[in-house]
């Protein structure tokens, strides 16, 4: 599948929130897309066969954040990677749970290490640190603390 | 084999650690002149005789309390029975010390899978702060007399991952620790090492 293939498929009227479809390496595709239409570019992708979503990540640019969804295709055998950027200082994007409710999990990372915050998640909680954290500690303001530092804030109930 | 001694004591006890080996031999200070608390292992039919005579003497001289300590400090120290649970790649170790090379049941070292049944915590791994209050309900729920022997580095001090934002520096800083064993991980005979240690500590317990 190539990029010229996948734009071709994509329903018209995504064009709005589509910012490109490129090549990139190691993926069929990279579809850059405005997070206000997260949701229905994600039912696009999804039924063009992708339905496995394999990986969300966050990615800390300093002056804004950037959110990729890696999704794989059984029919193509072919992965596509995801990107939508989020403002740093409103780092939001709605939730992928209705179309692949593997992004649960996912997302729970990706809230509690890079801090974007996913709408309308059915569950975000903490998952890898405990309730109550009060750092995104792979964020690159976040500082490497003392322990005993890290402890008094860290203390849970 | 001539290694050194992988497992320390904590510092209030820094004079003994040298010796530690040597003690088993040695009468200790202040343990009342029991025969039969001096042996370590007695044949069955043997043995209620022996308790019988000398627990009926000493009761006469003594009185009961005076009794109690030494006898409770000898069964305890011949049958420890640690939380059978693991956190990271020392429990690899923890395992392989029950295993028929190093037997850790020699030493009355049986793991039991609930923590009321256990007297002794070995905690080996990697302690995050995700599983500290965890780590303590499994403290609480052990019962007294219980000890706690932090195994290999990341439970001593954090290890390498000191600084993680995840990771508590010792387990120190969530249940009082015993006996420390370094090693990354530490062998299992650094383990029994530790567990012969602990015994000597049990050993001189008064209280």
């Amino acid at each position: 599948m190539k990029p010229e293939d996948l734009a071709r498929s994509l329903p018209p009227v995504l064009a709005p929130v589509l910012l490109g479809v490129e090549a990139f390496p190691g993926f069929a595709a990279r579809v850059r897309f405005r997070r206000e239409g997260a949701l229905d570019v994600f039912r696009a992708i999804h039924d063009l066969g992708f339905t496995h979503l394999a990986m969300i990540g966050g990615i800390d640019w300093v002056d804004h954040r950037e959110v990729i969804y890696t999704v794989w295709s059984d029919e193509a055998r072919t992965y596509l990677l995801l990107s939508t950027d989020v403002p740093a200082d409103d780092p939001r994007v709605e939730s992928a749970v209705p179309v692949w409710p593997s992004a649960n999990w996912h997302e729970r990372e990706a809230w509690e290490l890079v801090g974007i915050t996913f709408d309308h998640h059915p569950d975000l909680r903490h998952l890898l640190t405990p309730d109550g954290y009060a750092f995104h500690p792979l964020l690159r303001s976040f500082k490497i603390h003392e322990p005993e530092e890290l402890e008094v804030k860290t203390r849970h109930v | 084999m001539t290694a050194t001694p992988a497992a320390v004591a904590p510092p209030k006890n820094a004079s003994k650690v040298e010796s530690h080996r040597a003690d088993a031999e040695l009468p200790m200070a202040g343990e009342p002149a029991v025969p039969f608390l001096e042996i370590e292992a007695l044949r069955a039919r043997e043995f209620i005789p022996a308790a019988k005579e000398a627990l009926t003497d000493l009761i006469a001289e003594q009185g009961q309390s005076k009794l109690i300590r030494p006898v409770f400090n000898w069964a305890g120290r011949n049958s420890l029975f640690p939380l059978h649970w693991g956190l990271a790649c020392c429990a690899i170790e923890f395992a392989a010390a029950f295993g028929a090379r190093w037997d850790a049941e020699r030493f009355g070292v049986v793991p039991r899978s609930s923590p009321r049944q256990s007297d002794l915590m070995i905690v080996n791994g990697t302690v995050t702060w995700k599983v500290a209050h965890k780590l303590i309900t499994l403290y609480e729920q052990m019962p007294e007399p219980k000890w706690v022997i932090a195994m290999g580095n990341c439970a001593t001090g954090g290890g390498p991952f000191r600084t993680a934002y995840s990771v508590v520096p010792g387990v120190d800083k969530l249940v009082p620790v015993d006996v420390y064993i370094a090693g990354c991980p530490p062998r299992p005979e650094a383990m029994l090492d530790g567990i012969l240690l602990l015994e000597t500590l049990i050993r001189e317990r008064k209280e």
